[in-house]
């Protein structure tokens, strides 16, 4: 019977573990603190390492701030690198991640930044709503301009790294933290018009916290989350405002 | 004295399970000290469904804690063993998996934050902490044969 009682032993690990666990978590701190379920819906889909593709461009448009909308899906086989005329915006495209379909918004040249603050209108045009993906990735062109149009930007990024620093005015919603569920609701209950575009960033490079963050507020309908991809390192790199510590 | 003989001399066994213990407290710490850090690692190891990523976050780095423990100080020595042992299976197959599907990851063995290392150093990463495993599986397998020797030798149960 000493099978038994090695199950039993082990078991007893395990149950103290469980104790333990469970204590520590809900004692622990708010940074520290985990929902003991949680969904993510890609866990088990593994990122594709495909070299992301080249944005298809075009000679035609004359105007980039008007002529294409983010909502233009071009199938990947479709897309081929090449010169980008004068002042003419990429056409959307698909990229491939590890999650829903994403699509790249038109990217606004730099040129483009307004002495004045642009309309809604004007901004819903650029950046339309979209219902069905959870997010459209943008350039740190779009996110300058976006940000010069005082459009809210969320910082997925764990709270200490935050604390570091962040892109000056975004607000800290550190999506592995337990609070990341009563943020998102907060912010509906801001009375936030869900259609407005929300600018989400992390890390950059293979961070994916700004993709979960988009997927959970377009979960409740927040259905025009742009996710700046290259994130806080490429804002820093050109020189725009940052700021450090816990205030946005 | 036979190999087998030496394998299994109490002088051995003694310093095989404390290195085991201790590897396992000092891999449990920062774990359980940053939680939500440990739960993106398991997320990004991409084998576990979402529901139970944070669950496992939060107990495992206990299990191992209250394992190595016990095997330090030389309580439930087979069972203790048998659970460590069943953990370093776990994490070959979590890492092999993740290597033959072309997933670079941080394998979070003893540091849960993000290193920053490119694909080809997570690769390097992950083949070094494979054969580093199956090391630590080789202790796991010394521990057995001991306390078998010892229980047949002695006749008693063996903790």
């Amino acid at each position: 019977m000493d099978f038994r009682r090695y199950l039993l032993e082990a078991g007893t690990i395990v149950a103290a573990a469980v104790v333990c666990a469970s204590v520590a978590n809900l004692t622990a701190g708010r940074e520290r603190k985990l929902a003991f379920v949680a969904d993510y819906p890609n866990a088990l889909i593994v990122p594709n390492r495909a070299p992301r593709p080249q944005p298809v461009v075009t000679s035609t448009a004359s105007d980039g701030a008007e002529t294409l909308s983010a909502g233009t899906l071009v199938p990947l086989e479709a897309q081929e690198p090449g010169v980008v005329a004068d002042a003419a915006p990429p056409l959307p495209s698909v990229t491939q991640t590890t999650a829903a379909p994403v699509i790249a918004a038109p990217r606004v040249p730099a040129a483009a930044k307004p002495a004045a603050r642009a309309t809604d209108e004007e901004i819903l045009r650029r950046f339309p709503v979209r219902d069905d993906v959870p997010y459209v990735e943008i350039s740190g062109d779009d996110a300058e301009w976006l940000y010069h149009q005082e459009i809210l930007f969320l910082d997925a990024r764990r709270t200490n790294v935050y604390d570091e620093g962040h892109i000056a005015g975004a607000r800290n919603f550190a999506v592995w933290e337990s609070d990341i569920d009563q943020k998102v609701a907060a912010l509906m209950n801001e009375g936030f018009d869900q259609r407005k575009p929300i600018v989400i960033y992390c890390s950059g490079g293979e961070c994916e916290d700004s993709h979960m963050l988009s997927q959970k507020l377009w979960g409740v309908f927040f259905n025009n989350a742009l996710v700046y991809k290259d994130g806080f390192p490429d804002w820093k790199r050109r020189g725009n405002p940052v700021r450090t510590g816990g205030r946005p | 004295m036979t190999l087998g003989e030496r394998l299994a001399h109490p002088w051995l066994t003694v310093r095989v399970q404390i290195a085991l213990g201790v590897i396992f407290i000092a891999a449990a710490l920062p774990k359980i000290v940053d939680p939500p850090s440990f739960a993106h690692m398991i997320y990004n190891y991409r084998i576990l469904p979402g529901p139970l990523v944070n669950i496992t976050a939060l107990m495992l780095p206990w299990v191992e804690l209250i394992a190595g423990v016990a095997l330090v100080f030389g309580l439930w020595r087979r069972s203790s063993t048998a659970i460590i042992g069943a953990l370093l299976a776990i994490f070959i197959a979590g890492i092999s998996l993740n290597l033959l599907r072309d997933n670079p990851i941080d394998c979070g063995c003893f540091d849960v934050s993000a290193a920053g290392k490119t694909a080809a150093e997570r690769f390097h990463d992950m083949r070094m902490v494979i054969l580093r495993d199956i090391g630590m599986l080789l202790m796991v397998g010394q521990i057995f044969w001991a306390t078998r020797i010892e229980g047949l030798e002695t006749g008693k149960r063996i903790d």
